[in-house]
């Protein structure tokens, strides 16, 4: 996978979110990005049972397991500020045989779906990001196809992004930081969907309603 | 099925003492599927969580030393089913999960401890669905020194299993057949958990 950006876009001052969707999507069509199929990116949360806490003497962990349909056949486990494993989807059925060590925070669950558009080398995907029925905001996320270096990118992405975020442009994500000539991999986009859904189950709840 | 993942894997097992191996081994090229000879050598460590549960639960995490780029093996295996006493293979619900590298920093993180670890070298054979393993294990004397290692024992483990879709019980016939066919080689028979305890 070429490097990624993941970003929030705030609701549009007076509209909702499914209005503020299409703005930005009007707006890459007229770009000439070309409709490519849908995406989903999912997480759900799960924390240590209270009976493996004692034995251990240790706070308890959150750790999210994730999907993205990018990788169908792919399931991503990680721990804020720590390891992200990639596994098959197996890995789902062994959270079911670990149900007596972790258990599954189901009201937590948070995902985002929306459109893939493809611009020339870059994917964007515009998604609708919902905490049960109630869409809590708006995901945008964007990759630079043939590259895998992000220190060698980014300032093309960057100027990409201005060109239909405006005022609305990220700054480089925190992944990029550490390590500025490894190669990019899904698991760093994973990373900043969950620091991105986090960030938005923090938010206040978006007063106009949810999508209908 | 409830759970549309959960297989059933049928381990029967023996050994044969190192001078013995050749035969074997060519026995088992006429007995088994045409394929180029197949051999491994794999590093495996076995986690432990513990928990208020009387048993911990373990994981096997499983990586190939002679295979760069190979994804790492993590290997879940439940209790032995108890059922139908006439079966001539021992049944256990199992889950096979590929992972990426950073396996054990990710069990680790997770609370799992490991408990032990050794080498595997040996040889891979398949006949159908069943597959036939012939390797030995290796201490390792140093944790996490994998080429520091000392040999178990003076023989090599022989192992029959199939991983299969549970409730495929007409499996366990077939490997008996085979079974039937490496004797007096090797004797294999499945290991009555109760034994062990």
């Amino acid at each position: 996978m070429g490097v990624t950006c993941v970003s929030q876009m705030p609701v549009a001052e007076g509209k909702s979110v499914q209005q503020t969707v299409e703005l930005l999507t009007r707006k890459l069509e007229m770009l000439g990005a070309e409709k490519q199929g849908t995406f989903c990116v999912d997480c759900e949360t799960y924390h240590t049972a209270a009976s493996t806490l004692g034995s251990q003497g240790q706070a308890g962990k959150l750790m999210y397991v994730m999907h993205n349909s990018e990788y169908p056949l792919s399931c991503f486990a990680l721990f804020e500020n720590g390891p992200c494993l990639a596994a098959d989807t197996n890995f789902d059925v062994l959270m079911v045989k670990l149900k007596g060590f972790f258990q599954s925070a189901k009201a937590s669950k948070i995902e985002t779906r929306g459109t893939r558009y493809q611009y020339c080398d870059f994917l964007v995907k515009v998604g609708t990001v919902t905490m049960g029925p109630s869409a809590r905001g708006i995901s945008v996320e964007v990759e630079y196809g043939p590259c895998v270096v992000a220190s060698d990118c980014w300032s093309l992405l960057l100027e990409f992004l201005q060109s239909f975020l405006g005022s609305h442009t990220p700054g480089a994500p925190a992944v990029f930081g550490n390590r500025h000539d490894a190669v990019y991999s899904p698991a760093d986009t994973m990373v900043q969907y969950m620091e991105l859904f986090n960030k938005i189950r923090k938010q206040q709840q978006v007063p106009v309603a949810g999508i209908r | 099925m409830k759970d549309g993942t959960q297989w059933y894997f049928f381990p029967s097992s023996g050994s044969v003492l190192d001078h013995s191996l050749e035969s074997l081994i060519h026995r088992l090229r006429g007995l088994c599927d045409n394929m180029e000879p197949e051999t491994f050598l794999d590093h495996e460590m076995v986690f432990l969580l513990k928990g208020q549960q009387a048993s911990p639960f373990v994981l096997r995490a499983r990586r190939s030393m002679d295979r760069a780029g190979a994804p790492w093996h993590l290997r879940y295996l439940g209790q032995p089913e108890m059922g139908d006493k006439n079966r001539h293979a021992l049944v256990r619900n199992c889950v096979d999960i590929a992972t990426s590298e950073n396996l054990t920093d990710f069990l680790m993180e997770m609370g799992f401890r490991m408990d032990h670890e050794f080498v595997a070298r040996g040889h891979l054979f398949r006949k159908g669905i069943m597959k036939i393993v012939v390797y030995k294990i290796f201490r390792i004397l140093t944790p996490g020194n994998t080429d520091n290692t000392e040999a178990l024992s003076l023989s090599y483990l022989v192992e029959l299993s199939v991983v299969a879709p549970a409730g495929q019980d007409v499996v366990s016939d077939d490997m008996r057949n085979f079974a039937e066919q490496l004797k007096p080689l090797v004797h294999l028979e499945k290991i009555d958990p109760k034994r062990l305890m």
